[in-house]
């Protein structure tokens, strides 16, 4: 029996390399080639945008926080508008593992995957990078949210004018 | 002691205690949120329901409202009170916003723990949202009323316990709002502890807003540097900037609060001109070149001029570490030991506080649980705020407080204010004069039952001290001792004055005289601290070496022929000894660096990475001396030593940062007499006296940019009838002339001054800082400016 197995064992490959010859190649041809990922390939981060146009990361840390690797720091400050947003905000992608919990843990939808997985380079520092090099101009998956008019804040729309709020109580008034 | 089981867990608690503390005790958390240690229960917010289910009333009961009672039997996890819990989470969030990404509370909420550990998940309400229109509280406290939940803490911290008089509840029903009449910064000196107090994020730090969150903030406990009362607190902070501190707990001194000055006056830490470079002869040096430099200047000092050209300065500001192995290197070099305190009259008041009054100190503790309370010569607010809050409980549990000060006192309480000179109050302690007012007050302590007196170390001196000591002995009975709570000039007065030699009073004189050659200055200013300061600077100007330790900008550290910088409280470890000898260890929270908000390039952090942190060079004073002496020890290992060395530090190296502290033991020598000649040379008819206000005198809260809005500039005080004596008129600007100089100042009137005194603020920075208080009156007289 042996000898049989190895006899096929020794010719199937020819058939099957024969076979595919005539067939088209599934290769791609990276780098040439670029491949179109899913859209739930979790490569480089990036900071979206609300629909409105403006940042969506308030600065809240949960991503750091959630972060195994602590790659994620940033300072939240307050813009006149009373607007919570990141000063600085900065990944360290030679850290990264794009296990993708920050996405999870945003509360506001600001830090999504990209498909980009070409970060390879020989400097280490431009690895690191900055805020205005992760924020694009779009809402990424979802875009739609806005964080400010759900939140119940006066950010987005003055006090009590944001979806299921009532307008400002008197608590001077007299009336019961 | 009513013994209950909890959980199928037995524990015995005191009388009175209630389910909730018992359950507390046993390491169960019934969630709550009305409840506070200090506040105490309310029975408002229906949160920390429990079953009885044995018990002279069982059933579903609120645990805070229940008493223990013996052999109850309580469940905290049945169906019924868990249900119950989840409702209420659920009705407290009704009208709560979802901005906790927004919210600088979140990681430290209790509405979030709460919430959670009830079990709420899910809003089913489906109603609006009730909002509100925030207020502006100032500087220092930020509202977003959207997120309260009406617990009411905020106000019985504020109005109850703090005697606050501007914040409070307003509105009914679903519209009960809190906060002031009208926007304004909240009055009260003790404002900032609403922001720990309210259970969300209704009240925030308006001086933190946004900085970091609590898992990302480095903090240790600490002990407030401000004044001699040694409060626990918790300093915070990240990328090596100081970014708040909040108060710790310890029950034997500040309890669960501290005031406003500790909280927002710690920007001496981030000051950018703090001394951050070891510095020789003008140049920077590394720490070890300048170690090496000032051991060979000291001993061609010592060997030209023989060990008397060596004079050290210790401090009242200074860990009890460094004092001590400053003290060793002084006996090391055979010169003349440290002086610890520059001020010869507050050193005698301090030499006064560590020996004679030691046996009968009380604890800020102690003056909550007193019922009557007598103050001679001190402004609690000014000089030890915590303390205006003690007496506040003094009054709050019917006691009575008695204040005897010459300044415009104000407390957050009911008091009897008796405005005397220092001259009259120390002549009222010899019983010379006043006989009316001491007897009456003599009486009042004798029948008291928990009698405490409060002396201000400025203002009393040695003399009043000791004779406050006298009254304390004629006031003991059989029952009770009569306590004193002195008040000494800094954080570490105490363990200074544990460690001073034999009086020294020459120092100035030596300098003069050219007989001392080299100072050597540990976290000591000589230009700012000693009373004869114009005298002192030229003193200074003539030595061939000063050299300073120290972590402030200070005209030492100026003036410095070798600065060494070392690291602030909160950069280090060491033990402070409080006014009471309470010994307390802080911890290190943050290493030391200029902060990244400084060192940043733009809108992030440098790109450029390099192994030293920039301005790492300060270290604790006590390293530093360790390199100089050669000492090789743990910090435990030098706190071991000192207290076989010295038997009154007895447990100094069982110390843990964070705990109750322990009193060092009451002296065994006799009791130091002082001369009592000081008291009756007043001559002239109106006397200047510098005081310290409450905020910017010390010279840590005066580099703190966030009291800024606080402080109150430099201005004269007097009685309205010395101005009309003199046809001056409140609001112009006088001319005030006294022998350290002329100068031109608002005059500011008060009814409650004492006549005969003009008081004037000592704040350094200022050109008022030559006018050092701790002294006696000086004469002075005020005129108008000519037209």
């Amino acid at each position: 029996m042996s000898l049989w197995r190895d006899i096929k064992g020794t010719l199937q490959p020819f058939w099957i390399t024969l076979c595919k010859m005539l067939s088209r190649p599934v290769t791609v041809q990276y780098p040439e080639q670029k491949q179109q990922m899913t859209p739930r390939y979790r490569g480089r981060l990036m900071l979206t945008r609300d629909p409105d146009g403006q940042e969506r990361c308030v600065a809240c840390h949960l991503c750091s926080a959630a972060c195994p690797v602590d790659c994620i720091s940033m300072q939240a400050t307050e813009a006149e508008d009373g607007r919570r947003y990141a000063a600085w905000f900065r990944i360290n992608f030679t850290r990264c593992i794009f296990c993708g919990l920050c996405t999870e843990a945003c509360p506001t939808l600001a830090i999504q995957v990209t498909g980009e997985f070409e970060l390879a380079g020989r400097d280490p520092l431009k690895l690191v990078w900055e805020k205005e090099d992760l924020l694009v101009d779009h809402g990424g998956h979802d875009p739609d949210y806005n964080f400010y008019r759900q939140a119940g804040i006066a950010v987005a729309a003055p006090r009590g004018a944001n979806p299921t709020e009532s307008p400002p109580v008197d608590p001077k008034g007299l009336l019961p | 002691m009513p013994t209950l089981t909890i959980d199928n867990q037995q524990v015995t608690v005191p009388d009175g205690n209630t389910v909730f503390e018992a359950a507390e005790q046993l390491g169960i958390v019934v969630p709550h949120f009305c409840y506070h240690h200090a506040l105490g229960a309310v029975g408002a917010c229906r949160m920390c329901a429990v079953t009885v289910v044995e018990g002279s009333m069982p059933g579903m009961k609120m645990s805070c409202m229940t008493p223990a009672e013996e052999g109850m039997v309580v469940e905290t996890g049945t169906a019924q009170a868990e249900g119950f819990r989840e409702h209420v989470g659920e009705w407290l969030m009704t009208n709560h916003p979802h901005d906790c990404p927004v919210c600088d509370e979140g990681g430290e909420c209790q509405l979030q723990e709460m919430t959670i550990a009830s079990g709420h998940g899910l809003r089913n309400y489906r109603g609006n949202k009730r909002t509100y229109q925030n207020q502006d509280l100032g500087p220092y406290v930020a509202q977003e009323m959207n997120r309260c939940i009406q617990c009411y803490r905020c106000v019985r911290t504020y109005q109850d316990y703090c005697g606050g008089r501007d914040f409070g509840a307003m509105g009914s029903r679903q519209r009960v709002f809190f906060g002031r009449f009208r926007d304004g910064m909240l009055e009260s000196d003790f404002s900032g502890n609403i922001v720990d107090v309210c259970p969300t994020g209704v009240l925030t730090d308006k001086t933190f807003r946004f900085k970091t969150r609590l898992w990302d903030l480095e903090q240790a406990p600490s002990i407030c540097p401000h004044c001699s009362l040694g409060c626990a607190t918790v300093p915070g902070g990240r990328y090596r900037e100081l970014q708040r501190v909040v108060s710790g707990v310890n029950l034997q001194t500040n309890g669960h609060f501290i005031c406003d000055r500790g909280r927002f006056g710690s920007g001496y830490v981030n000051h950018p001109a703090r001394p951050r470079h070891a510095r020789a002869g003008g140049s920077r040096v590394s720490v070890t070149d300048a170690v090496d430099s000032l051991l060979r200047r000291i001993s061609e000092t010592v060997s030209q001029h023989g060990p008397e050209a060596v004079a050290m300065v210790g401090s009242g500001r200074a860990s009890l570490e460094a004092n001590l192995l400053l003290r060793q290197w002084a006996a090391e070099l055979n010169c003349p030991p440290p002086v610890f305190e520059l001020h010869p009259r507050r050193a005698r008041a301090i030499r006064q506080t560590v020996g004679t009054l030691s046996d009968h100190l009380a604890s800020l503790r102690q003056v909550r649980k007193s019922d009557l309370v007598v103050v001679f010569g001190a402004d609690p607010l000014a000089e030890a705020p915590m303390l205006a809050l003690a007496l506040r409980q003094v009054v709050r549990a019917g006691g009575r407080v008695v204040v005897l000060d010459p300044r415009p006192v104000e407390l957050p309480c009911e008091f009897e204010h008796h405005p005397l000179t220092q001259e009259k109050i120390l002549c009222l302690l010899a019983g010379n004069c006043e006989k009316e007012l001491f007897n009456r007050l003599l009486q009042d302590l004798m029948a008291a039952r928990r009698p405490v007196l409060v002396g201000g170390g400025d203002l009393l001196g040695g003399v009043g001290l000791q004779l406050l000591g006298h009254l304390t002995e004629s006031c003991d009975n059989d029952d009770r001792y009569c306590l004193v709570h002195p008040l000494l000039p800094q954080a570490n007065s105490f363990g200074a004055g544990l460690l001073e030699g034999p009086e020294q009073t020459d120092l100035l004189e030596r300098l003069e005289s050219g007989r001392v050659r080299a100072l050597i200055c540990l976290e000591s200013d000589p230009c700012s601290e000693h009373p004869e300061a114009g005298r002192m600077q030229l003193a200074i100007s003539r030595l061939d070496y000063l050299a300073v330790f120290d972590y402030l900008p200070t005209h030492a550290t100026k003036r410095a022929d070798l600065l060494l910088p070392t690291t602030t409280p909160v950069e280090g470890d060491g033990v402070f000894i409080n006014n009471e000898g309470r010994m307390q260890a802080f911890a290190r929270v943050l290493q030391p660096g200029v902060p990244l908000a400084v060192t940043g390039q733009g809108n992030h952090p440098p790109r450029e990475f390099v192994p030293a942190t920039p301005g790492c060079h300060p270290r604790p004073a006590w390293q530093l001396l360790q390199q100089v002496l050669g000492d090789e020890r743990t910090l435990h290992g030098l706190r071991q030593a000192a207290a076989e060395h010295e038997s009154r530090l007895e447990g100094l190296s069982d110390l843990q940062p964070g705990g109750e502290g322990l009193r060092v033991m009451p002296s065994s020598q006799a009791p130091v007499e002082e001369s009592t000649v000081e008291i009756w040379s007043q001559d002239g008819d109106l006397r200047l006296l510098p005081v310290q206000v409450r905020y910017g005198s010390d010279h840590a809260s005066c580099l703190s940019d966030k009291l800024t809005p606080r402080m109150t500039g430099p201005q004269l005080i007097v009685h309205p009838q010395e101005a009309e004596k003199r046809q001056l008129k409140a609001g112009e600007t006088v001319l005030l002339k006294t022998a350290q100089g002329t100068f031109r100042f608002p005059l500011a009137c008060d009814e409650r001054v004492v006549r005969g005194r003009v008081i004037v603020p000592c704040l350094p920075g200022t050109p008022l800082e030559i006018l050092v208080p701790g002294g006696l009156s000086l004469p002075c007289e005020i005129e108008g400016e000519a037209p």
